[in-house]
Parts: C-alpha cells; sequence; structure tokens
C-alpha cells in the first residue's frame, strides 16, 4: 500500500502531543518499510526510542487503506498502558486480551468480530490457550494483515530470556504466508540473536538497527556479600540519592522482603512483582508520578515501562546476563543527564541464578515418569491425573508438558482437558538444546560475575558483550555511592530479618481424588480446616534459616534462641481466642526433636503441652515426594490419634519444624478438630517451598 | 519427519482449504475445484504460480484473472494467512502434514494414474514413502459379519507376509480388519480417509505403526473434517490409484460406496486389475462385478501364490489400458472431482508426464497424440494464426500449445513467420 508521509508525521505529533515532533532516525523508514509491504522487519532500538510508534501508525496506515488489522503479541502487556494510550490519541482502536482481564474478553471478541478493532495486543502465552486458538483467532485469523512480534528476542533460543511460549510463535512464522505482513521489534539482540532471527522470519529480513550505548548512565557495581549488610547499604543510599528509581530483586520473596525493611526504615516504597496483581498500575502510577521514592521489583517490572526521568536503577542482587541486566538498567536516565544503575552483588544470588538455569528445562527423569504416564493411558491424562501418577511437582509438570508441547514435532498434544502422545517421538535435539542453553546461561552467568568485578569501563563491556559497535565513554559527571554500610545499620537489619514471619495459609480442598484411607474428598469442613498459621523463617535464610537448618541436621536439638523467637512471633501474631495448649506433628525418624521443641515453647508462652497424635504408618520423608498431590497420598492413614488419649477441648497451637505442601499440617488439624480439639494455629519453623 | 510446507501449498489451501481451526471462520466462499481449475489454468498462461499470489503483484494477477473469480473474493480469501498458520500448527503439533500437487514429495502414483484429478492438497501422516510402494488394494462394506472380518484379516496378514503394502479407506467393517490384518502381521498399511484424520492420527492403536514407518494415512479433507458420504466416494479412486491390485471383498449391488468404487474403475479408470471374491456367499453385487469384468479372487494360500496372481493379473491390464488409454490431455475431465483439472505448476504437457513413472505407457501416448494434433494442424494452419488463435481452436492452454507447435516446427511440418508471431503449415 502507498505510504503516505505527511499523515505519518500528523498521527506522530498527535501521539506524542507535540506539534513540532519529527520522527526519530530510522522511525519513518521502517514505517514506510511495512505499510509498503517490502518484507520482513526487525527493529533493533533501545528502549524509549519510540518502537510502539512504528507499529501503532503503520497499523492506523494500512487500517486508513481498508487492510485487515494488525495482531501484536508481547509478553508484557500490563505495562503497554503508556503506549495503548499513545495509540488511543492516534485513533488506533486497541484491544488487549490476555488472562489479566478474563472479563473484557467477551467485550473484545464481539468488537473483533464487527472489525471495529485495528489491533489486538497478546501475550504469547494466549496463542496456546484453547479457546483462544478455537474461538477467536478463526475469526480474526482471516483478516489480519500485519503481526507484530515484540521483543523478538525472545525467539532466539540464544535470547536471554527465552520464552517457551516464544517457540509457538515461531512455528506460527514459519508457517506464515509471505503476504502477512511481519514486524519484529527488540532492544536487544546479538549477533547470535540476529542470525537465530533470520532463521525463524526468513533470510531476507531487513534489520533496522540503532545504537546501544547510554551515555547518561553511571554504572558501578559493589560486592556486599550478607543480605543484611545490602539492606542496611540501602536503607542508608536511598536517604541521600536524588529522584526517583527502581531497586530490582531476583525473586518474589526478596522484593516482598527489601521493600517491608525500607518501609520500616521510613522510606516510601512499594513491592512490584508477578503477585501484585490488580494493583500494578496503581504502583507504575506512583513511580511514574513520583509519589513513591522506588518500587521494589522482580523483572515483572520490566519491557515497556517507559518513565524518562527515571534516577536509578539498583539490583539487590546481580542478574543473570549481560543482556538481561542492560535491558533493565537501561530504563534510568533516558531523558536525564544522568543517573545511577548499580549492582550489588550478594552471596545468594549464585544459588538464585544456578536454581534458574537449573529449573529451565525438565530433568530426563521427569520427562520419563510423564510420559510413561501418558503411554499408560491411551484416551490421555489431565494434569491432576498426571500428579497422581507421577513422582513429579505439579509445576514441573507443567512445565514438562509445556516444553514438550512446543516441540517440533511435539511428542504430546492437549485434546480438550486431556494430554496425549502423538505419533512423535521426543527428538534427541530437545535435550541437545536444553544442554547448549544451559551452557550458555553458565557463560552468561560468569561474564556478569566479570561484570561485578569491574573497576571501570562498565558501559564498554555491556556494549561488548552484546555485540554493539566498540568505543570508549565519558561516564556522567556524578559521585561514586558508598561501597560498605555502618555497622549499626547492619545489626538492625540482622534484627528485622530475624523477627519477619511468614503467612501460612492453611488448605480448604482434599486432593484430587480425596484422601482414600482416611476416607475424605472434596472441600475441607470449615470446622475442620486450619485457622491461619505462620512460619518463623525461610529454609536457610539469613534471619533464622540457617539455625533450623543446623538444629535439624547438626545439632539435632532446636536451641532456645529459637524457642524465644517462635515465642515472640506468638505474642505479636496474638491469634483470638488464644490458643489453651500446644500440641507438636509426630515423627518416627526424629521421634524427640520437635515435642521436645514444642513442649519448651509452651512453657514459654506458660500454656500446657500434650502429644496426642502418632505416627500410624511408617512413611518416606514428605520432602522425598515430588508434588502435593504425592505428598497428601503419602500422609493419607498414616497419622492417628494415640489410643487412650483426650483431647483438650480448648484452640490448639500445632507445632511443626518443616512444611512444604501443607498436608501434613492440613491433616494434623483435621484429626484435631474432628476428635473434638478448638480451633487449630499451626505454626513452623521454616518454609522450604519455593515461590 | 514432517515435510516443510511450500509457498505453493500455502496459496492452494488459502484458496482451496476450509482451514477448520476450532469455530469456522467467518463465511468466505472457498474456490470450488471447478472454479480453481480454471483459475489455475488462467494463472498458467500467465506465466504465474500460485505463490505469486502471495507477493507484491497479487492485485495485477487478480484482476488478470477477473472473469473467472471476482478479485476481492480471492483477496478475502487470501487475507486468511495467519489462519492459515494456526491451523498448520495444530496439524503438524499433531504429526499431520500438508503437501500439495505442487511439491516434488507428492505421490507419484496419484500424479500419473489420476492425472489433473489428483487431488491439489493432501493431507497425511507417516511416512509418504509408503503411498510410493503399490500393494494390495482391499475394499468392502462397513457392516459385515464375524466371520467375514475374520476373513479379511486373513487377506491383510497374507498381504503382510508377501511384503505386500495394504491399501485401503479406514473405514469401520472391511477397510478397517483389512488394516488391522496387515498390521498385526507386521506389514506396511496406507490407510486413504475420507474424514477425521486429526483424530485417526492421535489414535493409540495407530501410534506404534506410523512410529516405525509401517502406517501411513492420508486424506485430501481436512483433518477436522467430519464424515461426508460424497468424499468417501471421491477417495475410492486414490485407493485404487495407490495400489497394484485391488480386492473388493464384498459389494452391494447397484449400491454403496464400494459397488460405485470398483465400477468407476472396471468402466473407466482402469488403475489396476480387480478381484473380487467369489462362492456361495459372495452375493449379488460381487457376482454383477464379476460379468463386468472383474477376476475372481483366486483365494491364494501362501504368499508365492499372491504375488503370482497379482503379477499376471497386472501384465494383462497394462497392456489392455493402452490401447483405450486415449486421448490423454484433451479427455474431459471426470464430474466431481476436487482436484483442478490442470496442475498449476507441474506441466500437464505430454512431456512431462512421460516422465512419471508408467513413461513408457505415457511416452507411446504422447507420440499418438501429437500425431493427431499434427494432422488437426496441418488443416487448421492453412491460413497463419498466432498462439492464440491455435489456443482457442484446439480450446487448450497456451503453453500446451507452444510446445506442441515447437515440435512440429522442428519436425518441420509447420513454420514460424514474424511481426506479428504465427505459424503455418508448410505445404507438403
Amino acid at each position: 500500500m502507498p505510504y503516505n508521509p505527511t499523515r505519518a508525521l500528523e498521527l506522530l505529533r498527535i501521539g506524542t502531543q507535540n506539534q513540532t515532533a519529527f520522527f526519530r532516525e530510522g522511525q519513518e523508514d521502517a514505517i514506510r518499510h511495512v505499510v509498503e509491504g517490502k518484507g520482513r522487519l526487525l527493529v533493533v532500538q533501545k528502549t524509549g526510542w519510540g518502537k510502539s510508534f512504528v507499529y501503532f501508525i503503520a497499523t492506523k496506515l494500512l487500517r486508513e487503506q481498508g487492510g485487515g488489522p494488525a495482531l501484536l503479541v508481547s509478553p508484557l502487556l500490563a505495562l503497554m498502558r503508556n503506549q495503548i494510550a499513545a495509540a488511543q490519541r492516534m485513533g488506533v482502536r486497541a484491544v488487549t486480551i490476555n488472562s489479566e482481564n478474563r472479563d473484557d474478553w467477551q467485550d473484545a471478541e464481539s468488537m473483533l468480530s464487527q472489525d471495529v478493532v485495528d489491533i489486538l495486543l497478546i501475550s504469547p502465552e494466549r496463542l496456546a490457550n484453547e479457546h483462544f486458538r478455537a474461538q477467536v483467532l478463526p475469526q480474526m485469523g482471516a483478516r489480519i494483515s500485519l503481526v507484530v512480534i515484540d521483543e523478538a528476542h525472545c525467539i532466539s533460543d540464544w535470547g536471554h530470556d527465552f520464552r517457551p511460549h516464544y517457540r509457538l510463535i515461531e512455528r506460527i512464522v514459519r508457517t506464515l504466508p509471505q503476504n502477512v505482513k511481519l514486524l519484529g521489534t527488540t532492544a536487544t539482540a546479538n549477533r547470535r540473536v540476529l542470525d537465530d532471527l533470520k532463521a525463524v522470519l526468513g533470510s531476507d529480513l531487513t534489520i533496522s538497527r540503532g545504537e546501544l550505548a547510554r551515555p547518561s548512565l553511571f554504572l558501578q557495581t559493589i560486592r556486599l556479600p550478607g543480605q543484611a549488610e545490602r539492606l542496611a547499604w540501602l536503607a542508608e543510599t536511598l536517604t541521600t540519592l536524588p529522584g526517583n528509581g527502581i531497586i530490582y530483586t531476583l525473586t518474589v520473596r526478596d522484593a516482598a522482603q527489601v521493600a517491608g525493611w525500607l518501609k520500616s526504615r521510613g522510606h516510601n516504597v512499594e513491592a512490584y512483582t508477578g503477585d501484585t496483581g490488580e494493583r500494578r498500575v496503581e504502583l507504575e502510577n506512583s513511580l511514574l508520578g513520583n509519589s513513591v521514592k522506588a518500587l521494589v521489583a522482580t523483572t515483572a517490572l520490566g519491557m515497556g515501562f517507559d518513565k524518562p526521568d527515571l534516577a536509578f536503577v539498583i539490583h539487590f542482587q546481580t542478574p543473570g546476563s549481560a543482556v538481561a541486566y542492560y535491558q533493565q538498567v537501561g530504563r534510568a536516565g533516558r531523558a536525564l543527564s544522568s543517573a545511577y544503575g548499580v549492582v550489588l552483588s550478594g552471596i545468594e544470588e549464585t544459588r538464585i541464578n544456578d536454581y534458574f538455569i537449573e529449573s529451565a528445562f525438565p530433568s530426563r527423569k521427569e520427562v520419563e515418569e510423564v510420559l510413561r504416564a501418558l503411554h499408560s493411558e491411551p484416551s490421555g491424562l489431565s494434569v491432576p491425573q498426571l500428579m497422581a501418577r507421577a513422582n513429579v511437582s505439579y509445576g514441573r509438570i507443567n512445565k514438562t508438558l509445556q516444553l514438550l508441547s512446543l516441540e517440533t514435532p511435539s511428542p504430546i498434544v492437549k485434546q480438550d482437558t486431556k494430554w496425549v502422545l502423538t505419533a512423535a517421538n521426543l527428538a534427541e535435539t530437545f535435550w541437545e538444546r536444553a544442554e547448549r542453553l544451559t551452557a550458555l546461561r553458565r557463560e552468561e552467568q560468569k561474564q556478569m560475575q566479570a561484570y561485578v568485578a569491574l573497576e571501570a569501563g562498565h558501559m564498554e563491556f555491556l556494549v561488548k558483550a552484546l555485540d554493539g559497535e566498540p568505543g570508549a565513554y565519558q561516564p556522567p559527571d556524578l559521585p561514586p555511592l558508598p561501597t560498605t554500610a555502618r555497622p549499626a545499620s547492619v545489626r538492625e537489619a540482622v534484627a528485622f530479618l530475624r523477627r519477619t514471619s511468614l503467612p501460612l495459609e492453611p488448605r480448604k480442598q482434599w486432593p484430587t481424588g480425596g484422601l482414600p484411607q482416611f476416607a475424605v474428598k472434596g472441600y475441607i469442613a470449615e470446622e475442620h480446616r486450619a485457622e491461619p498459621g505462620r512460619v518463623l523463617c525461610i529454609w536457610g535464610d539469613a534471619g533464622w534459616g540457617e539455625t533450623v537448618r543446623l538444629g535439624k541436621y547438626t545439632q539435632g536439638y532446636f536451641p532456645d534462641e529459637l524457642v524465644s523467637a517462635c515465642a515472640t512471633l506468638v505474642q505479636g501474631w496474638n491469634p483470638k481466642p488464644a490458643p489453651a495448649w500446644v500440641t507438636a506433628v509426630p515423627s518416627t525418624r526424629h521421634p524427640r526433636l520437635v515435642p521436645d521443641f514444642a513442649r519448651r515453647l509452651a512453657a514459654a508462652l506458660q500454656i500446657p503441652f500434650q502429644q496426642v497424635l502418632e505416627k500410624s504408618d511408617d512413611r518416606p520423608e514428605q520432602k522425598t515426594m515430588a508434588n502435593g498431590i504425592k505428598q497428601a497420598l503419602n500422609i493419607d492413614g498414616a497419622l492417628a490419634v494415640a489410643p487412650g488419649t483426650t483431647i483438650p477441648p480448648g484452640p490448639v497451637l500445632l507445632v511443626d519444624d518443616m512444611v512444604d505442601s501443607r498436608w501434613t499440617l492440613t491433616v494434623a488439624a483435621w484429626m484435631l478438630r474432628s476428635h473434638g480439639s478448638g480451633l487449630v494455629y499451626p505454626l513452623a519453623l521454616a518454609s522450604t517451598a519455593h515461590t | 519427519m514432517i515435510p516443510p510446507l511450500t509457498p505453493n501449498s500455502q496459496a492452494i489451501l488459502l484458496l482451496t482449504g476450509p482451514l477448520i481451526a476450532g469455530r469456522n471462520a467467518a463465511a468466505v466462499e472457498l474456490l470450488t475445484p471447478g472454479e480453481y481449475n480454471r483459475f489455475a489454468k488462467v494463472l498458467k498462461e500467465l506465466q504465474r504460480q500460485p505463490s505469486d499470489l502471495l507477493g507484491q503483484d497479487v492485485s495485477g494477477i487478480l484482476e488478470d484473472c477477473r472473469k473467472i473469480v471476482e478479485p476481492t473474493r480471492v483477496k478475502q480469501l487470501l487475507d486468511r494467512g495467519l489462519l492459515l498458520s494456526q491451523a498448520v500448527d495444530n496439524w503438524h503439533a499433531r504429526s499431520i502434514w500438508v503437501i500439495s500437487r505442487a511439491d516434488p514429495s507428492y505421490p507419484k502414483r496419484l500424479k500419473s494414474r489420476l492425472k489433473e484429478e489428483s487431488p491439489a492438497i493432501l493431507y497425511g501422516c507417516g511416512d509418504l514413502e509408503l503411498l510410493e510402494r503399490g500393494g494390495l488394494a482391499v475394499v468392502g462394506s462397513r457392516h459385515v459379519d464375524d466371520s467375514l472380518l475374520e476373513y479379511t484379516e486373513g487377506i491383510g496378514r497374507l498381504a503382510a507376509n508377501a511384503g505386500m503394502t495394504l491399501v485401503s479407506g479406514g473405514a469401520r467393517g472391511i477397510d478397517q480388519a483389512s488394516m488391522r490384518g496387515a498390521s498385526l502381521a507386521g506389514g506396511s498399511v496406507v490407510g486413504v480417509l475420507s474424514d477425521s484424520l486429526q483424530r485417526a492420527a492421535l489414535a493409540r492403536d495407530n501410534r506404534e505403526g506410523l512410529l516405525d514407518g509401517r502406517l501411513a494415512m492420508i486424506s485430501p479433507y481436512d483433518p477436522a473434517a467430519g464424515f461426508n458420504v460424497g468424499h468417501a466416494m471421491q477417495r475410492n479412486k486414490l485407493i485404487y490409484a495407490l495400489a497394484d491390485a485391488a480386492l473388493v471383498v464384498t459389494s452391494d449391488f447397484k449400491k454403496g460406496g464400494t459397488w460405485t468404487g470398483a465400477v468407476e474403475q472396471l468402466d473407466k479408470l482402469k488403475f489396476c486389475p480387480i478381484f473380487v471374491r467369489t462362492g456361495s456367499e459372495a452375493g449379488k453385487g460381487n457376482e454383477a462385478l464379476i460379468r463386468r469384468g472383474a477376476s475372481p479372487w483366486p483365494e491364494p494360500k501362501s504368499s508365492a501364490m499372491l504375488k503370482a496372481a497379482i503379477e499376471n493379473s497386472a501384465s494383462s491390464l497394462v497392456r489392455e489400458a493402452w490401447q483405450e488409454d486415449l486421448p490423454l490431455v484433451m479427455e474431459a475431465p471426470l464430474k466431481n472431482s476436487y482436484a483442478p483439472e490442470q496442475a498449476p505448476v507441474e506441466a500437464t504437457s505430454a512431456s512431462t508426464i512421460a516422465n512419471d513413472e508408467n513413461g513408457e505407457r505415457s511416452d507411446e501416448s504422447a507420440k499418438l497424440l501429437l500425431a493427431t494434433v499434427r494432422s488437426l494442424l496441418m488443416t487448421g494452419l492453412a491460413k497463419p494464426a498466432t498462439v492464440d488463435e491455435v489456443a482457442a481452436m484446439l480450446e487448450v492452454s497456451k503453453p500446451q500449445v507452444k510446445v506442441w507447435l515447437g515440435k512440429l516446427v522442428e519436425s518441420g511440418d509447420i513454420e514460424k513467420l514474424g511481426r506479428p508471431l504465427r505459424y503455418r503449415a508448410k505445404r507438403q
């Protein structure tokens, strides 16, 4: 279709709300390329350059000439609100369908069928969704004239955050006829990623590539091994640091903890993670409007978040790769003359990054178990049915199913609600890719440790890691931040970590299929459920985690400091009505460990202790059971009220050392309550659950 | 294992495929086989391929084809690109491939026997190579008693033991019994389905055969398409075309798919020799087929006897066939075909067909055909005429006319005149 430069510029000015705006270098060429249908295009430009203007203006121009709507696939749509607002100003009717706006789907679908949508924005996961594939795509897939793949580097195996569902995009793009226009956009693509993208999108792919270096960033790396030291450093530094920014953590739990700590020190910060849910918009707006000092975020706050005056990006732990780091730190200082980008390096980051690397692919054993279970059932199995047959955790089963189904040819496929085997075996290339990617991740991890060790030349290092044009960069004139924290602040951080407990939500339902030996299934009656409980710490963490670990496996005894920590926890928690007695979960392997601890806790709380439950059958340890259903079945029939015991009627504090799936506590609470106890408050020393 | 989807196949699928992916797409009318035939013919005259419809000058091409199909309708069909990739992804996820007649991997037996009747699109699962091996076709009714099923399984076993591929239609009754017999005996099986390929591709009973390369299933219909009587009838031709010989186990008299398919073979298509089961219980349909020219099934008891029976019948058929087989190109197409009368990319000129597996026979035919054309043109070109005029005179495509004229110029029967380019018969 012909390209109209006057109209394009007009749209840009409406979209940017700037009557004197002009296109940035490369922007107009990209729009023209798409509109004129000159073949597939990849735009590699740093965040903030205005990639969204390319596809929104191109979409509008195509639609104004009678073309079909556009489909945009992006991993984090929730964060595209700024761009969507600009699109709406230009008269581009954009509709989003993602897992978070289920209520709007019906409206969106009817708008699509009436052809009043110019661009549909979806997450890659949508493409795998049965409903979407069966109900929405057939209708609109019949008209789409432009497909936009945002964050296209995710397609590449070599991309730093390869996402499984982008394999689905890859499959679809490979069979997409040339008459559908295709535009990929990304901020980061090194040479290997570009080669991969050419293989998928076609060798005649046109690439529009911009400059990588960000001259406004002052980059610094500081090693502070302990969590407490880094918490203390953050609390001190935030007081003097000008402007507003983002503090990145590797895990959701860390984000909550860092935010909790900083708030307790009087800082105006909020945690922002994948669990934040509906508050995301509100939190983004508070950062955009500078009404919070910082968001403490996981990568959930990422691609697409655009705050030109972001003054700092601090990493609480070293991220897994240079490309990922470049993307995250690149959000700072877009429209400022200077901004800080600081990496704090801590002792636990290697363990966390290792976990991410090692859990990225299912193990051979997990794959074998899942395939064997599916083979045994020709009509297929649902996920809960698989959990009862394969000793693989819920998360790992889903990960295994997902990765296998995205293979080509795929050894399994989902028919309605059940997974079935196809007429293809899993190719050995699956494992080759897994090994290759794991090795790559290790390399990237090593590269980031080299980055952390740098004294100077941080920007040069990053540009080189990204295969950009080498050069020398003069960092902005900012004072370096201090590299240590005051001992007094560190002590306060330790105390904070030690008084932080975690909530323990009671289970409300028996596992799929029930517990046959106890003859229970379905919902757990309210009068048989546990109340909300507490966990003292996370297994192995910097607060009490290490003490619990030593007590359990080295000393065979939980020291008195844990007793007083738990007593303080219960007093602070103060559940109503207050527990009138204490009991412990029995164990055949360590028969005295927990009851002994519970007895001392009871004494500290000045209420009686009574052991009423016993193990009626010797079973393998819960930690050898890989998923919740297996753990539930492992406890089924194995617990009983000791013969000749009378259960006291009052509310009871139920103590255990470790908690993971919560099935043991659920069964124990059910047993206590159905034998006449009052409310049951579970209390565990450490949580081993992965979050 | 899954052959890649070529641009020509993409274009043909967009024009003719329902692309069933869940709820059916908005009603854009697909090109019917007849429409696609004519459309493909014009494309060929324009020296274009279906894949050119996916390029930048599509509007011009569609304008040139306006007399066949309204451009906006074709445009709407071609706009279904994303839907196409979705549908293909659904198929690939189930190990189903899709090829078109334009692909080199298209089964040669179908092309050489069905010619312009061969399905433009073929969906399938399993090893394509199995379709090149010929074998014994077994057909019969859906509703039969257990003893006949047992008998038919025995035929399947016999074929397997003789190392012959068994070809059948995958329907209940005789089809499935023959395939089961062959499969359980470790033989190769080809199923030509008229519906629900998607379901068959995932059926556990088929999995081992598909994985071991002993089973291939194909269908000219969308893998998600359900049962349809017309489709089932059309599919019969493909079964016969893929086999070296066929056995009708049981047929109704003057009704049903088995009867119609067998009669069409005996009277008209003659793709392979046809045997019919005889005996007191064989029934009226079977007897009638023998009266129409089918051979009584000799009830071979060993692999050697089976091979001998089929080899004998095959050699007699080839002799018979090539006397009646003409003309090749000018014959009017059969009715109700799913296939274009003229393949879009692969040339249907006599010289190309000569390269197919029945090379010798086609080559003879081509000579006979050229002789016929020569005698027509020696009178028809008494006055000079352009290629267009000759094409109109013979009612064939321009590229075909060019092939013939080239040969006749070379043999000195016809001469070329310049400005404008015309041809004239040389005075003898």
